[in-house]
């Protein structure tokens, strides 16, 4: 609602925001437009790196495998997220601050030693697999790493701040005594969490699921140390096709049609959930 | 003797060494319509909180039709409770609000619409079914908490100052439609307020809390004509507090000596006192008269300050000793030395209309 003004704002107030924008075409629009130009030229103009990009199986499987791994991790996030950031929300404000602080600090931790920690833990030998044989619990050693499995934990581990933020202010919003009117109304824990809890978070469950999500379609690091080759994610196959490939029109194709479905899935997202709703959520 | 209907045992509740409720005990007739009233903090809340079962009483029990309701959780306890704060589901319209203790009852969806309409009805709001909480006043949306709260039925209905958050007018208002939605659904109602007028317009019966326990529980008359202590008697109306001394009494009524010297004779009695035992004489502002009656005690005073309220005049008096005395006689009476307001003068009471109290 505070947003509306900056939204409907005439263009004579915008000189101030002559710079900003400036620096949004320099690095923004003219490199997104390159990258189309180079999409439909390179190596001759036409739109056979569409075509390629389309007709191959192969493109096509790491497409749907991209979108697969980005809605388990969006999935798995808000199901994981949920419960801390209730936690969060009902914990005395002081010690609300100093969890959240613990949260927030491993998001400064460097991506790439987290994921190697994240390698150590799961792999064959590694510690998680030890413990459990050790207790007896499995025999052989859990396949964790190089498949969906071990991406999921990966990207979960790194995306829940994105998730647990936004809920946190959408849960802080529902006044705890709507919680006890539901009790006494005659809700079941289960129901009060069904029908009350779970629809007043949503516009935090789309908002954050949507950041999630997003986040996940270009992810390059994680997929790339924990994933395996028969589940490569779409950033991981531009970077082959650029770099061992040397096949900069391919590449182009695709990371352009990852931002156009990034952008559709933004654009349905506010027509769902509204704008401004999204922005109260976060 | 039949058994009371909600029965509160010897109740306690302690939060560390604090004691907010000490041994409550109180018997619910049927169909009453029973007010917790006292200051914030003197555990009139605690009491409600633990018959909804927000908070588990220390020892003690709560009894409904002979049984217990302590090991039943909140949501099988089939109480209906209106709250202090707006609490309407945001996201459901007024008529969903309604439904939903029906909806996870698994009514049947007739049934459901039935009831609905009946509760809407009740509580006057109809037009609103279909109108979402964010879109009514904070009036109409305790109306729609009321109707939520007896969509099942309870026996028993428990109000946690409902109408704090309404502006005076309002609040009267919707006063008056508790009164005829109690009398017209007959449900048992407990009712916790720190508003004494509104104790008083709504109830049969007042249990006024000080301090954790139960200072004094009977009708709104009994506590404003027959006060217990000096605590009632301040909390519930207005009242002045001469200081006395105690003489003698003999069958509840008493004679004291008043600071200025003059003897008042038949005085009530509260609590037994000793002779020349400093104590209180509670008179109540509209029990002084500006002219004289017969058989009346009276006090020399300064008129201070006389202002005109319609129904009631209020005078400011001061008497001898310092002390500040609010005289509401009827409009009707004289007026009382208007234009020479510093002018001395008695004013008068019944005997029989004053309290003694120990000091």
């Amino acid at each position: 609602m505070q947003g509306t003004p900056l939204r409907r704002g005439s263009m004579a107030g915008s000189g101030g925001a002559l710079p900003a924008l400036t620096l949004v075409g320099l690095f923004f629009v003219v490199p997104v437009v390159a990258l189309l130009l180079r999409s439909v030229t390179d190596p001759e103009p036409g739109l056979q790196n569409y075509a390629a990009l389309f007709g191959s199986g192969t493109y096509v499987r790491v497409f749907l495998n991209t979108f697969l791994v980005a809605a388990v991790v969006t999935a798995v996030t808000i199901v994981v997220a949920f419960p801390v950031a209730w936690m969060l929300a009902i914990m005395p404000p002081a010690l609300g601050s100093i969890v959240f602080g613990i949260i927030i600090l491993s998001m400064w931790t460097n991506l790439l030693t987290r994921t190697y920690a994240w390698m150590v833990l799961l792999q064959r030998t590694g510690v998680i697999n030890r413990t459990l044989m050790g207790l007896g619990i499995i025999h052989e050693p859990l396949p964790l790493i190089n498949n969906l499995a071990g991406v999921t934990i990966g990207m979960v581990y790194i995306m829940l701040p994105f998730m647990i933020l936004p809920l946190i202010g959408a849960l802080r919003a529902i006044d705890p005594m709507t919680l006890r009117a539901a009790a006494l109304c005659g809700a079941s824990p289960f129901q009060a969490f069904g029908r009350i809890l779970l629809p007043l978070s949503l516009p935090g469950i789309a908002a954050g699921g949507l950041m999630v999500f997003v986040m996940s379609l270009g992810y390059f690091v994680t997929p790339a140390l924990l994933g395996g080759t028969s589940n490569m994610m779409l950033a991981e196959m531009i970077a082959q096709t650029v770099q061992s490939l040397l096949n900069w029109g391919l590449g182009s194709a695709a990371a352009f049609v990852l931002l156009i479905v990034t952008m559709a899935l933004y654009a349905l997202q506010l027509r769902m959930v509204g704008a401004r709703r999204l922005a109260g959520g976060l | 003797m039949t058994r009371p209907f909600l029965s509160i045992r010897a109740v306690r509740k302690t939060f560390g060494a604090f004691v907010a409720v000490h041994d409550v005990t109180i018997d619910v007739p049927k169909g009453e319509f029973l007010t917790f009233l006292g200051p914030s903090g003197s555990g009139k809340s605690t009491t409600l909180y633990a018959i909804a079962g927000f908070q588990d009483p220390t020892s003690g029990d709560v009894l409904l039709e002979d049984k217990s309701l302590l090991a039943v959780p909140s949501h099988k306890r089939n109480i209906g409770m209106v709250f202090q704060r707006y609490t309407l589901f945001p996201h459901l319209s007024v008529a969903e609000n309604v439904a939903f203790p029906l909806r996870v009852r698994r009514r049947p969806d007739g049934e459901v619409k039935r009831k609905v309409a009946d509760m809407l009805a009740l509580v006057r709001l109809e037009k609103f079914a279909d109108r979402y909480p964010g879109a009514l006043s904070g009036g109409q949306q305790q109306r729609v908490a009321l109707a939520r709260a007896l969509a099942y039925d309870p026996p028993i209905l428990l109000m946690d100052e409902p109408l704090s958050a309404l502006d005076k007018k309002l609040r009267q208002e919707i006063q008056a439609e508790i009164r005829r939605i109690h009398r017209e659904t007959g449900v048992t109602i407990l009712y916790v307020t720190h508003d004494q007028e509104e104790a008083l317009h709504l109830s049969d019966r007042i249990a006024l809390f000080k301090e954790g326990r139960i200072e004094q529980i009977g009708t709104g008359e009994d506590l404003y004509l027959r006060p217990a202590s000096e605590f009632v008697a301040g909390f519930i109306g207005n009242s002045n507090f001469l200081p006395a001394e105690h003489l003698e009494t003999e069958s509840g009524a008493a004679t004291v000596r008043l600071a200025d010297g003059s003897i008042v004779k038949g005085v009530k009695a509260t609590h037994a006192l000793s002779r020349g035992q400093t104590a209180r004489l509670m008179v109540r502002p509209e029990a002084f008269r500006l002219t004289p009656v017969s058989g009346n005690a009276s006090l020399a005073v300064e008129i201070v300050d006389t202002a005109f309220f319609g129904d009631r005049r209020r005078v400011v008096a001061r008497t001898g000793s310092g002390d500040e005395i609010d005289v509401r006689p009827s409009s009707d009476a004289a007026e009382p030395a208007g234009a020479d307001a510093a002018a001395s003068r008695r004013i008068f009471f019944d005997p029989a209309q004053a309290f003694l109290f120990p000091a």
